[in-house]
């Protein structure tokens, strides 16, 4: 009995980096994807720095009506020693699903010039359990998950842009400041990720 | 359709058809996109003015389609809503009425609704500042454009309408509320928001015998543990559902379902949100169960629950760490409780009148075997509780309900006990010779029979005990049951300890069995009288057990009750003939085995409908009357 759960135990020990979750604290599952553009991104490159994924689907009218609000466009600029990094995990088979090159040229028509990767099999936005089209991440250093939820505290876009919480925004003010992110997890809104 | 229905149905159009235009009327026009349409509505054809005002958002939604509830799940968003005039309306709140649960691709899920939804809104006007109601007799005053008893209602409305693709939309939805005196419900509308406020979860206040129970266990290797539990209701498999609301601190996994014979246990794996973080110590739980049935009426129930977060109190089986103090504390606290409660069972009639019988018992004995009689019972009372420990764990296994008080929710179970407390009244009452306490005179009978007969009487003192919901013992139990059956059987071996206290204390010191009068011709008068408090417990087990069965099975159970007593009396008065005596005691057995398949045969099972059961319409000269609509 005792020999049992003591395998048990060196197996879940064993067995913890394989399962890096998606909850704040864990080590940020390791990813290597290629751009809308042909380039690779590796997580395991940006060690060392901040990184955001914003899991983005122009499909999907939420997602949209923040490319028109420049929510994102505008954070990127604004945090310019930050990775920021969108990712698209739309099934190759659902009607939201872009050609790489065709979403390219969207991206570029509409401002936004920062690298959004392809993950069609849905291996990446699974791995982050990533739910909504926008479902923000923010990843520490370290390579820990910082922050995991909503882009800001307003579903609909009912409120002006400087009422709104931005909590991507405060949590990167806080990663900056060398504290953690204040919430460092709210529930995501949006469509769903079409996997 | 019945003939009376179409004639209100016609009746209730007609109405319609007279009522004013939209714009003064107690709903908004529609507004209408592909996949959706929505309106304001109000509960009034003519409002007071003062007080509540009931407002809907009324959404049709093209098949495939939903919007959501307050917690729209991995994806979507709930409606939002602001009214004006807000110095008027305050700050109107939406009621959610239980959602359903939608699957979307890569394993995600969405609770909301499909089809059509009412989501009523509660206002409460602000008094100063409505405009002022004036009787409805007289005449209005015939300015063009705003009259002065109208409240003009806007609200600003935005929602999410998904299929797997989902759309924004944003509306201005606006009526025109007459107000007056006396307010006059709208035949259209009223119907509608009634069976609207009909169809929004219940609390557990509102529904009499139904009990839920929520425990947090984060002290599991596989991870935290939810388990929520509805009693005293009927649940359906398949159909019955639970939702949860989002938790700061926890991620809720898809729940485990398991329907059981008096309600519904749940399971929900919960993940920590922060790794990095320790789980608070308490955590609001806020939860819907939908699709449960009491007395035939479908209802959803919705609890708030502060929960513990129970963090490796004895840990699992391997744990040697110490306990945190706090834990620690805990544990001291509800054995104390198991003990207390344990004792203070001494004092329910049946288990009362046992231990005064047996207590004569002693103090007709021999003087010096005293000491050994009344360890021989406090052992069968710490033995009897254990018994009860295990058959407390193999139901809560089963998936029964099971926690001090639960017992009596189980109609065999509640059957048995009745037997039970009836055996030993008729025992006192020197009708039957279960060896529990002696039949003849206690000076003659007793000390020959040795420590057995007082082992017994100790044994019958937990099943005695098991029908007083004593609330003191409710915490330990389910605590105990929630951590596995090494607490368990601590739990109750201290409540045995508890209920033993009497014997132990003369097993101490004899002496104390002094304080009895000693024995004399009085006694069996004594022990007779001590059988009606027996008595009096079985009928208090009826009258739970009256909530479990139906009345014609509680009258059958009574009868076999009262033939089981015809029968031991047959046989204690006229039993001669060994065969005589032989048969009259397989009846008997044969009635008390019948008064359990009675009491299984009878349960109260409430006709389970569904939802769309219920009226969508009342009668259009139904008074507007639900008590959530007027007082809530």
């Amino acid at each position: 009995m005792r020999r049992t759960l003591l395998s048990l135990a060196i197996l879940s020990l064993a067995a913890a980096p394989v399962f890096a979750g998606n909850a704040v604290g864990d080590a940020a599952p390791a990813f290597k994807l290629t751009a809308m553009d042909g380039k690779t991104y590796s997580l395991a490159d940006l060690k060392g720095k901040t990184v955001v994924l914003e899991w983005a689907n122009p499909n999907c009218p939420v997602s949209l009506r923040h490319t028109h609000e420049k929510t994102m466009i505008e954070l990127s600029k604004q945090y310019g020693e930050v990775v920021w990094l969108g990712i698209n995990s739309t099934n190759p088979n659902s009607g939201d699903y872009m050609k790489p090159t065709d979403e390219l040229a969207w991206n570029q028509k509409n401002g936004i010039n920062y690298a959004v990767l392809a993950d069609p099999t849905g291996a990446t936005g699974h791995a982050y359990g990533a739910r909504t089209t926008p479902h923000m991440f923010i990843i520490d250093k370290n390579g820990k998950i910082a922050y995991n939820g909503a882009i800001d505290d307003d579903p609909p876009g009912r409120k002006a842009k400087a009422e709104r919480i931005g909590y991507v925004g405060h949590g990167l003010d806080a990663e900056k400041a060398g504290k953690s992110p204040d919430p460092a997890s709210t529930h995501p809104y949006g469509c769903s990720v079409k996997y | 359709m019945t003939a009376p229905k179409t004639a209100l149905m016609s009746a209730a159009l007609a109405l319609v058809l007279l009522m004013p235009p939209p714009a003064h009327g107690a709903a908004s026009a529609w507004s209408v996109n592909d996949p959706s349409q929505v309106r304001l509505i109000t509960a009034s054809k003519v409002a007071s003015g003062t007080g509540e005002m009931w407002l809907g958002l009324q959404f049709r939604l093209k098949p495939g389609w939903h919007v959501y509830w307050k917690n729209s799940g991995d994806a979507g968003y709930p409606p939002a809503v602001t009214f004006q005039p807000a110095d008027v309306l305050g700050k109107p709140e939406i009621q959610w009425p239980a959602p359903q649960r939608f699957d979307l691709p890569g394993g995600l899920v969405a609770f909301g609704y499909e089809n059509e939804v009412i989501y009523p809104i509660r206002a409460r006007l602000q008094p100063a500042a409505a405009p002022t109601p004036i009787p409805v007799s007289t005449p209005a005053p015939q300015s063009p454009g705003t009259l002065p008893n109208t409240l003009k209602i806007s609200a600003d409305l935005d929602y999410l309408v998904c299929q797997a693709d989902c759309i924004p939309f944003r509306y201005t939805l606006t009526l025109d509320q007459p107000l007056g005196i006396p307010a006059q419900p709208d035949p259209e509308t009223a119907p509608l928001l009634q069976a609207a406020l009909e169809r929004l979860p219940k609390t557990v206040g509102e529904m009499t015998g139904v009990t839920t129970e929520v425990a947090l266990d984060a002290s599991l290797s596989t991870g935290p543990d939810l388990e929520i539990r509805v009693r005293g209701a009927r649940a359906e498999a398949g159909k019955t559902d639970l939702f949860l609301e989002t938790n700061d601190a926890l991620e809720a996994g898809r729940p485990r379902v398991k329907v059981v014979p008096d309600g519904v246990v749940f399971h929900v794996a919960m993940k920590p949100k922060e790794t990095n973080k320790p789980l608070p110590a308490h955590t609001p739980i806020v939860w819907t169960v939908t699709h449960l049935a009491a007395n035939g009426r479908p209802f959803g129930l919705e609890a708030r629950r502060d929960v513990q977060v129970s963090t490796g109190v004895g840990g699992p089986p391997t744990g040697n760490a110490p306990l945190p103090p706090a834990s620690r504390e805990r544990l001291a606290r509800l054995l104390l409780s198991a003990f207390l409660g344990g004792a203070l069972l001494n004092l329910m009639p049946p288990v009362f009148a046992l231990l005064l019988a047996e207590l004569f018992v002693l103090r007709a004995g021999e003087r010096g075997r005293v000491r050994e009689g009344a360890a021989a019972a406090a052992t069968g009372t710490v033995g009897s509780a254990w018994l009860v420990a295990l058959l407390a764990i193999a139901a809560h296994r089963a998936g029964m309900p099971t926690g001090w008080g639960a017992q009596l929710q189980e109609p065999v179970l509640a059957a048995f006990l009745a037997v039970l407390a009836a055996l030993v009244a008729l025992n006192l009452w020197g009708v039957v010779e279960v060896p529990l306490a002696p039949v003849k005179s206690p000076v003659t009978s007793v000390s020959s029979s040795g420590t057995s007969r007082h082992l017994l009487a100790g044994l019958a003192a937990t099943p005695l005990a098991l029908a007083w919901p004593v609330s003191l013992l409710q915490e330990p139990v389910s605590y105990a049951l929630g951590r596995g059956p090494a607490t368990v059987a601590a739990v109750f071996a201290v409540v045995g300890l508890g209920l033993a206290l009497p014997y132990l204390l003369l097993a101490v010191m004899p002496v104390l069995l002094r304080v009895l009068p000693a024995p004399g011709e009085w006694l069996p008068r004594v022990r007779e009288g001590l059988g009606f408090l027996a008595g009096a417990g079985a009928f208090w087990v009826l009258y739970a057990l009256s909530r479990q069965v139906s009345a014609e099975g509680i009258a059958f159970i009574e009868l076999a009750l009262l033939a089981m007593s015809l029968l031991a009396w047959l046989r204690h008065r006229e039993g001669s003939g060994r065969t005589f005596r032989a048969v009259l005691a397989v009846g008997l057995l044969a009635c008390a085995a019948g008064a359990l398949w009675l009491a299984d045969h009878n349960r109260l099972v409430p006709r389970v409908r569904s939802a769309a059961d219920l009226p969508t319409t009342l009668t259009t000269n139904e008074q507007f009357n639900s008590r959530r609509l007027k007082d809530a």
